[in-house]
């Protein structure tokens, strides 16, 4: 039953529903089957009928104006309820007073999704029927009233980490040392009389739903939120599992662009994810480069699909789709299909997706084979693997980053001397968003107290962060969603350009939570 | 009474047929002043509410179910409950050799009476007072997290975090379903339902998945917009591809997600929203179908609809119980009841032509049905059927 309609969005006017209202069964058995009789002999019925008696004609005249009357396009399903008959009711628990029943509210532009640029938003001319994150979902189930756990000793944080033996490992430890680092500070730092934190850390297996039985014995441990973690399939299930046990979980790591779109509100993502990278990429390439025939060659696997997904729908949007889009596995050597493939294309860019030291292989080969294309790619290939395997032919390579790593703000020289001095190497930006998550969740207990449903409360609620990684900006799906920065292979080493200014248009869809 | 003239009437008789041909009825009820038609299903007139001070080991519970014999099983955070003929609970736990405490699902074998226990650590049976439990480290269990789990037959079926086990109870061998050998795009699945010869299962981001164990073959339902942004048209499918829960019900598929609620029958997709129907919210997380009619748990409180007419359960902010009917194109009939739900957060649900029960974050409900039941009506033809 319809009452859609589809306004657009740059004249608002209203165009007529899609479909027809529904009807009544038997008066649509009864249509039916004067139709059927009408379309055989409809002359014959009119004369039949004509000869009968002048009432059956007012009958059936009176029929036809009930429906006319009644049909009405675009009747709602589900009437405006007439003045509150008892004005002393209070409003549904979980809505504040006032707030309309649905979070349909329309908004134009439309912003509290993602920081999507306009001109890059699906389906962006019409309003369809229903938006989402246009507000944050509330959890509404009870606990903050809980009262301590009797004989607390600490206040126990888990860490969810990638094996150390699987190909997120080497990332995963560095992580690890920057959420070591921030809970060490923590607890030095504690007042006499102040329980100390307490990590818990668990890794986790390259095997699907490893970690729900991780975030489990999180719960077993009692622990009052949690950490991590890289791998995208891993975090997904540990979320889920988040939703039964009711455990707060900040993301520092995993870039699926799919992960806060599940609306469960146990999450904070400090990670600028792939569609963050999508959009930079998909207007550096088409605007700022006037790229025209575009290829893209990732990983054959569930972050390589996702990863590229929405460059290639942003891509598709601004009027040049993929000419080429291409896989291989993990590990691959010979690649020379995909090299021809790609070489027929006659391609102005391809954008690349996987492991660094994967692509810098490809790179090399792509090179020699004499592609011309310029190459761009995400965050990863700002590891030293990717420039060792490429060589010469990294150079010109533009990847987007999450921030300019050598900048000389006082929180990031501060952190980056108190990491050396705490593991003797500089920290990359796994170890810096682990310390900034960790720290989140520190401010959270440290806030709320040892009560999951209260810190669960405090970070579902910040606006805005400022850690060692920079400012941050979270949006509806509790998304990290500030403008990143660019970074170009140039000379043997890379040089970042500064992130886009926070314009006035994205404060202002914080202001429209 | 006069007549019409003669010559007009041919006329009149052409324009009438036309216009009843060419113009849409009304939906039911809409130029009525007043539906006086009973409602599909019963209406509640009272919780009776069982909490930690009743008895419950934890003030969260995520399962109800009465099994065909009368008892009624309640699944908390804290241990499996029986409810004894006195009214009182009883505890079964880890130390009674249950899977693990917290227990998130429940299903009965309609040839055994043997009940199946799904766990946040593993598949327990509870058969005749002995229990035995299913582990991934000692069965062919996919993950230990066991969301959904249904009796089709011969086979347990389990919905779990690393994809779906069936267990065939005649020779205890294991099959798993994941997305190595299905259409699924990852395995994580979340709730499953035995339909006659099929199986449903709810996986998240596959939306639902239809399989005939017979046939082997895989049928996937996907929400058609393929974006979370927003529902671009209704009822064109799926509401969305994130299933938190599904059930079945005489050739009607019912679907939760946290973005809506549908519905699947012969006619085709019905969707539902928040704020444009009288779905209470859009996080859905739990539906019981009953004589053609859906109780849904939200985090806002339970519905009861035929897709129709509706009757909301909900609690105001001073928690008073709050009753809500609409019917279609009537004003809504609100009210505050004597008693409310013991939480608007329902994980679970189990109606029969008695009673219905709620599985509440903040204990277990009993909604006691007015006097006038349809559910207590004559059979119909089709019931007899």
């Amino acid at each position: 039953m319809c009452t859609h309609s589809f306004r657009h969005r740059k004249t608002g006017s209203l165009r007529p529903p899609l479909a027809l209202a529904p009807m009544k069964t038997s008066l649509r058995d009864l249509r039916f089957r004067l139709l059927a009789l009408g379309l055989g002999n409809l002359r014959d019925l009119v004369r039949r009928f004509s000869r009968a008696e002048p009432a059956l004609a007012l009958v059936l005249a009176f029929a036809a104006a009930h429906s006319l009357s009644a049909a009405g396009y675009g009747y709602r399903e589900k009437p405006e309820p007439p003045a509150n008959p008892e004005a002393t009711l209070s409003p549904p628990a979980g809505l504040p007073p006032g707030a309309p029943p649905g979070t349909n509210a329309p908004a134009d532009p439309y912003l509290y999704y993602a920081n999507t640029p306009d001109e890059m938003i699906p389906f962006r001319n019409i309003e369809p029927y229903f938006r989402y994150w246009t507000t944050r979902l509330p959890f509404r189930g009870p606990g903050r009233d809980y009262p301590v756990s009797p004989g607390l000793e600490s206040l126990k944080v888990g860490l969810l980490s990638p094996a150390s033996y699987g190909p997120e490992g080497a990332r995963g430890e560095r992580t690890r040392h920057g959420v070591e680092l921030a809970f060490e500070e923590a607890n030095a730092a504690r007042r006499p009389g102040e329980l100390p934190f307490e990590l818990v850390y668990r890794e986790d297996s390259p095997q699907w739903g490893s970690a729900a039985n991780i975030a489990v014995e999180f719960a077993d441990e009692e622990v009052l939120g949690f950490l991590g973690t890289i791998d995208g399939d891993a975090t997904h299930v540990a979320l889920r599992a988040t939703l039964k046990l009711e455990i707060y979980m900040i993301n520092t790591s995993d870039p699926d662009p799919t992960l806060t779109e599940t609306q469960i509100p146990w999450l904070t993502r400090v990670f600028p994810d792939d569609r963050q990278q999508c959009f930079r990429l998909a207007d550096l390439v088409v605007r700022r480069h006037g790229c025209q025939r575009i290829g893209v060659f990732r990983e054959s696997s569930r972050p390589g699909r996702v990863g590229v997904m929405h460059f290639n729908n942003y891509i598709r949007r601004l009027g040049f789709p993929p000419v080429q889009h291409l896989f291989f596995k993990p590990g691959d050597r010979d690649v020379r299909p995909q090299i021809e493939a790609l070489k027929a294309a006659d391609l102005d860019a391809i954008l690349f997706y996987g492991q660094p030291e994967d692509v810098g292989r490809f790179v090399r080969q792509f090179r020699a084979a004499g592609i011309q294309a310029k190459f761009f790619g995400f965050d990863r290939l700002k590891e030293d693997s990717f420039k060792t395997h490429a060589g010469d032919a990294a150079e010109g390579t533009i990847i987007t980053y999450f921030f300019n790593p050598q900048r000389t703000d006082p929180p990031w020289i501060e952190f980056v001397e108190r990491f050396r001095k705490r593991w003797g190497h500089p920290p990359d930006v796994y170890a810096a968003y682990g310390y900034d998550g960790a720290q989140m969740m520190i401010q959270a207990v440290n806030h709320a107290g040892p009560n999951r449903y209260l810190i669960r409360d405090y970070l579902a609620n910040l606006d805005t962060y400022d850690g060692v990684t920079g400012h941050m900006i979270f949006d509806g799906r509790w998304d990290n969603i500030v403008p990143i920065s660019l970074a170009e292979f140039k000379n043997g080493a890379w040089h970042f350009q500064p992130a886009p200014p926070i314009t006035p248009l994205e404060q202002q869809k914080l202001s429209q939570r | 009474m006069n007549s019409a003239p003669p010559a007009l009437r041919p006329f009149a008789l052409a324009l009438g047929l036309v216009a009843l041909v060419a113009w849409p009825s009304p939906p039911a009820g809409a130029a009525a002043p007043a539906d006086h038609s009973p409602l599909p299903f019963p209406l509640i007139e009272r919780f009776e509410n069982y909490g930690q001070a009743e008895g419950m080991p934890s003030a969260k519970v995520h399962s109800v179910f009465k099994t065909s014999d009368g008892r009624l099983w309640v699944g908390t955070w804290n241990g499996l409950l029986l409810r004894e003929a006195d009214g009182r609970f009883r505890r079964i736990g880890p130390e009674d050799g249950l899977s693990h405490e917290m227990v998130l699902c429940l299903a009965e074998d309609p040839t055994t009476g043997d009940l199946w226990i799904g766990t946040m650590r593993g598949l327990t049976k509870y058969s005749g007072g002995r229990i035995t439990a299913y582990t991934q480290t000692n069965s062919g269990l996919p993950n230990n997290v066991v969301y959904g789990v249904d009796v089709l037959g011969d086979t347990v079926w389990a919905a779990t975090a690393a994809g779906t086990g069936a267990l065939n109870l005649k020779t205890g061998a294991w099959k798993l379903y994941d997305h190595t050998n299905t259409v699924m795009h990852e395995p994580w699945c979340y709730s499953i339902k035995g339909a006659q010869h099929l199986v449903y299962i709810g996986v998240w981001g596959g939306g639902i998945i239809e399989h005939d164990p017979k046939l082997g073959s895989f049928k996937e339902y996907r929400d058609p917009d393929r974006d979370f942004h927003y529902d671009l048209v209704p009822d064109d499918g799926p509401i969305n591809d994130i299933t938190s829960w599904l059930s079945w019900e005489d050739g009607v598929l019912w679907q939760c997600t946290y973005f809506g609620f549908s519905r699947r029958d012969h006619r085709g997709w019905k969707t539902w929203i928040e704020g444009k129907s009288p779905l209470l919210s859009n996080f859905t997380q739990f539906v019981w179908p009953h004589r053609g009619v859906a109780w849904i748990g939200t985090d806002r409180g339970a519905s009861v609809t035929d897709g129709n007419a509706w009757a909301n359960y909900s609690l105001t902010d001073s928690g008073e119980g709050l009753i809500e009917v609409h019917r279609p194109n009537q004003p809504v009939e609100r009210r505050v009841l004597a008693t409310a739900l013991a939480n608007g957060f329902v994980l679970g649900i189990h109606v029969d032509d008695r009673e219905a029960w709620f599985a509440t974050s903040r204990g277990l409900s009993r909604g006691v049905f007015a006097a006038d039941n349809p559910y207590q009506r004559p059979a119909t033809v089709a019931e007899v059927r």
